[in-house]
């Protein structure tokens, strides 16, 4: 495979973001000192008789944006949703291996689901706000885990997570309105917001701009970029320039195996498998 | 990160609302169970095949002996006369509000909307409205005249029980219809029109047979509506323990019959029961675990058919 | 098919939320077939619009009918005759020596006081059974409880009068009404069939008609809006309460609605377990006396006075009259129901002026 061509049609395709990249990249924002915020081992897991993942190990760093790339049907979404334990709703879903976050198993006894998942947040590929105003989206979240709030302190943390969110400009004026008078991507970013509001470590994305257009899509990826000075960032995504554009590590997964994980620019320029070759220059998607 | 505390609060909230949901549901069934078992209780020893073929023995006497079977008998003609009334009207009404009507014209949403007024109506206001009507001397055929007056009807029979209820379940056995003629698949309606069949040739033919088992489970239904009915046949058909003749076995006394008084299971029951004038409550029990059954019988007929139907994939 | 709904909402409440697209598709596809013959084929569609026309009209003769028997004596008391009293002695009266006025203000409380209580506890014990049949319930648990919902709301109304005269009118008389009532309420003996009894036995007859729709209008809020508070960490429960309820509150506004027209067209059941006297209720021995005090209804008093006393005109005339009080209701009830569900879906979804 010809790494220099590759290299030339990512620059072309991506002249601003690359320079932005370029200015904030550096060897020691790579590899990073800091241990692993989560330990992924051996991790597999099952659908009643359907086999999803297997044999997935992969750590992630803390504040770097990872991300999960391969073709529908792969398991990267699947991965996701193990890290938060949402699978654990659903009746037929077993998993094996082990998954630790900051030192804790997951699955250990002292951990407890609501605290998990306010500690890794979630955002979806379809906006989700709450039926009920911008304001009440962000505050519910906030009262669920705090109980009662003041009045005065809920305005600060709405304000906060709206500014950390890039929407506070957008909709300081608009507070009481409901959820839905917000565009797509304002809707995403409010999810995004709402999420922020419950102080995770951890925030995971799945495809959060495969509804959105291009300028909320940039819009959101500025958002990422920004974010990750402060928090893990873990995001799912169809958008291989997406993944080039902003994540520091990516992990490539197809038919529920973990293929290859490094370094992005090195995965993208010298992949060591060939199949993540072929991924990645589009020979199959 | 805190992967490990969260408020005591909300895991409180949390196990109460649970408890209380489940509470909710055992409270409903434990309802369910108990007055089945208890009917059971009260009316097994009652239920035998003498009770079932014998009938009532008016008397003023409490607890007076006598069985269920004019009950049984004025039920099952009403069922069938009411099913009469309202199956052509239900079934034609549906076929041309699936096939033939236009949703968009103001006759069709006038149409709904006169259905959807009419399943809102208690079934008292349909009893007096029963009486209204059929007092009128016009309708005087329909009743046998007690008191030979030709100003107005005597204005109560099974006849006009049967008029009555069949428009009080019409609304239902309509949507039931309808619903099982538009779910019939498009495939069916593609391959009519492609054999160049005539669309009334295609509903007879293709669409209605398809559509059966969804109708016969609403006609079914719509029995057991009537069979459980009480304030509609107590006010058009009073609570007679007698038939208007002696010999209503007899074919030919039929229309004797339905022009003239009864009672069916559950005006036997009213009256038997502890608040009513009968006073014979072992009756009434085992006419209640009779009509009960019944009833159960039915929808169980009703949830086997609709089974049938999903299983064969028709 | 969807049979479960069907057997409790004859009015489509149900099938407000989930009006079915494929169906006019279906339609278009037969629009295809020729038209139909000349022969005596061409009879059938007037025909059926015969039918359909009947169908939706007769309920207009119906109201006409009800009306006009009752026009004789609104025009002769008017407003009266719901703000005076006396409806048992004035039935005697017209009985025996022709007396013409009436007053149900008795009637009318009762069945307010009845249709309120019973649809508060149809309310709380059926959105219980609601969130359990779409949420809580085991996989295999389901389907037998849906089928013991739609069980109860095919018993009929008289078997659940009947339990209730044998079972729960005698406890109240037996474990509730205190031993001195007698010098307490001096008008009548309390004798167990009371407004308590009256509301208990109400409120499961209706619940089953509440219990379908609620869980309709449960299911039908997206599966998004859960996983998002999931993901952010509620608690399967409060995740119901606070984002699933109330999503779904305009299919149980039209839930309750439709539970209240049930309750207040009850005759039969009412009639035997409420009480056989038109008295009101009153807190002014406080609540458990007026909990323990019979009550009578509009639909109760229509069956109680027997079709036999129908005969006489005047009291024919009182009849149609509450008659026409119940239709007006069922009327209003029926019509707001749609309203209400329009209404609260619209607030829901509140578009802002402002747009960015």
């Amino acid at each position: 495979m010809s790494d220099s061509t590759m290299t030339d049609e990512v620059i072309a395709f991506d002249d601003e973001f690359l320079s932005q990249l370029e200015g904030q990249m550096s060897v020691e924002r790579i590899a990073s000192e800091a241990p692993p915020i989560i330990e992924i081992e051996n991790m597999g897991c099952v659908y009643g008789k359907k086999r999803a993942l297997e044999g997935v190990t992969l750590d992630i760093p803390r504040d770097r944006i990872t991300a999960f790339i391969g073709p529908s049907g792969c398991g990267k979404s699947t991965a996701l949703r193990c890290l938060n334990r949402m699978n654990d709703d659903i009746p037929s879903f077993k998993m094996d291996g082990r998954i630790t976050i900051e030192g804790q198993d997951i699955h250990g006894r002292q951990v407890n689901l609501t605290a998990l998942r306010r500690a890794v947040g979630m955002v979806f590929q379809q906006p989700n706000p709450f039926p009920m105003s911008i304001y009440d989206n962000i505050a519910l979240a906030v009262k669920e885990q705090r109980g009662r709030v003041a009045r005065a302190e809920l305005d600060t943390i709405v304000e906060g997570s709206l500014e950390q969110a890039s929407l506070w400009t957008e909709v300081k004026d608009s507070l009481k309105d409901s959820a839905f008078s917000l565009s797509g991507g304002q809707q995403q970013r409010l999810c995004i917001a709402r999420a922020l509001a419950v102080t995770p470590g951890v925030i995971m994305l799945d495809e959060p701009c495969a509804s959105l257009d291009p300028i909320s899509t940039a819009k959101i990826e500025e958002l990422l970029l920004a974010l990750s000075a402060e928090y893990t960032i873990i995001i799912v995504t169809h958008n291989l320039a997406q993944a080039h554009r902003i994540s520091d590590q990516v992990a490539f997964f197809l038919m529920g195996k973990l293929v290859e994980v490094g370094e992005t620019r090195a995965v993208f320029e010298s992949p060591r498998y060939e199949e993540t070759g072929n991924y990645i220059t589009g020979r199959f998607g | 990160m805190n992967l490990t505390s969260v408020s005591r609060r909300t895991q409180l909230s949390s196990a109460v609302g649970h408890t209380l949901s489940w509470l909710a549901a055992l409270a409903v069934a434990g309802v369910c169970f108990f007055i089945v078992g208890y009917l059971v209780y009260q009316g097994l020893h009652s239920v035998s095949v003498a009770f079932l073929t014998t009938d009532p023995s008016p008397s003023l006497a409490e607890n007076a002996g006598g069985g269920v079977r004019i009950p049984i008998v004025g039920s099952a003609l009403l069922v069938g006369l009411s099913m009469l009334v309202a199956f052509p009207l239900a079934i034609a009404t549906a076929v041309y509000l699936a096939e033939y009507m236009d949703e968009t014209k103001l006759l069709t949403r006038t149409v709904r909307i006169g259905l959807e007024v009419l399943a809102s109506v208690p079934s008292v206001v349909f009893g007096m409205f029963g009486l209204a009507l059929f007092t009128l001397p016009a309708f005087a055929f329909l009743s046998s005249s007690g008191a030979q007056d030709a100003s107005s009807a005597f204005g109560r029979s099974f006849f006009v029980a049967a008029i009555v209820m069949g428009i009080h379940v019409l609304p239902f056995v309509i949507k039931v219809s309808e619903e099982a003629i538009r779910s019939v698949p498009i495939a069916h309606r593609q391959g009519a029109a492609a054999l160049g069949i005539t669309k009334w040739r295609a509903i007879r033919k293709v669409i209605l047979p398809a559509a059966g088992p969804g109708v016969a489970t609403g006609v079914i239904l719509g029995m057991g509506l009537v069979a459980g009915d009480t304030a509609i046949v107590w006010l058009t058909l009073g609570g007679t323990m007698t038939m208007a003749t002696d010999q209503w076995w007899r074919p030919d006394q039929l229309l004797t019959v339905m022009r003239g008084t009864g009672s069916t299971l559950t005006t036997f029951i009213y009256f038997n029961s502890p608040a009513g004038d009968g006073n014979s409550p072992q009756l009434a029990f085992g006419a209640a675990l009779v009509l009960i059954l019944l009833v159960l019988a039915l929808n169980f007929l009703a949830v086997l058919i609709a089974r049938v139907q999903t299983n064969t994939g028709r | 098919m969807a049979s479960d709904e069907i057997v409790v909402d004859p009015g489509g409440i149900a099938g407000l939320a989930a009006p079915g697209a494929s169906a006019r598709e279906s339609r278009q596809a037969i629009d295809v077939c020729a038209p139909d013959r000349k022969d005596a084929e061409w009879l059938v569609k007037p025909l059926l619009l015969a039918a359909a026309l009947f169908s939706g009209l007769v309920v207009t003769v119906l109201i006409g009918f009800v009306f006009w028997r009752a026009w004789p004596l609104w025009h002769a008391q008017g407003i009266t005759f719901l703000t005076t009293s006396g409806w048992d002695q004035q039935l005697e009266d017209a009985w025996n020596s022709g007396g013409r006025t009436f007053g149900v203000l008795p009637l009318l409380v009762g069945t307010l006081l009845t249709t309120l209580g019973a649809v508060l506890v149809a309310l709380i014990i059926g959105l219980g059974c609601a969130v359990f049949l779409a949420e809580l319930a085991p996989g295999w648990l389901r389907r037998p409880f849906e089928t013991i919902v739609q069980l109860m709301a095919g018993i009929p109304s008289v078997v659940f009068g009947l339990v209730g005269l044998a079972v729960v009118v005698p406890y109240i008389a037996d474990h509730l009404v205190p031993a001195n009532s007698g010098d307490v309420v001096t008008e009548i003996p309390l004798d167990g069939s009371c407004l308590l009894a009256a509301i208990i036995v109400l409120s499961f007859m209706i619940l089953p008609f509440f219990v379908t729709v609620a869980v309709d209008a449960l299911r039908s809020v997206p599966r998004s809006y859960m996983d998002g508070g999931l993901a952010l960490g509620m608690t399967r429960w409060r995740a119901i309460t606070r984002i699933q309820i109330p999503s779904a509150t305009p299919g149980l506004v039209a839930g309750i609605v439709l539970a209240a027209s049930r309750a207040i067209g009850e005759a039969i059941a009412m009639s035997m377990v409420a009480g056989a006297l038109a008295f009101i209720p009153t807190m002014q021995h406080g609540p458990l006396y007026m909990l323990l005090e019979p009550v009578r209804t509009m639909a109760s008093a229509i069956v109680d006075t027997g079709a036999d006393a129908a005969d006489v005109p005047a009291i024919s005339a009182a009849l149609f009259g509450l008659a026409s009080v119940l239709l007006t209701f069922s009327l209003l009830l029926s019509l707001s129901a749609r309203w209400a569900f329009g209404y609260f879906s619209r607030r829901m979804n509140i578009v802002s002026s402002r747009r960015v």
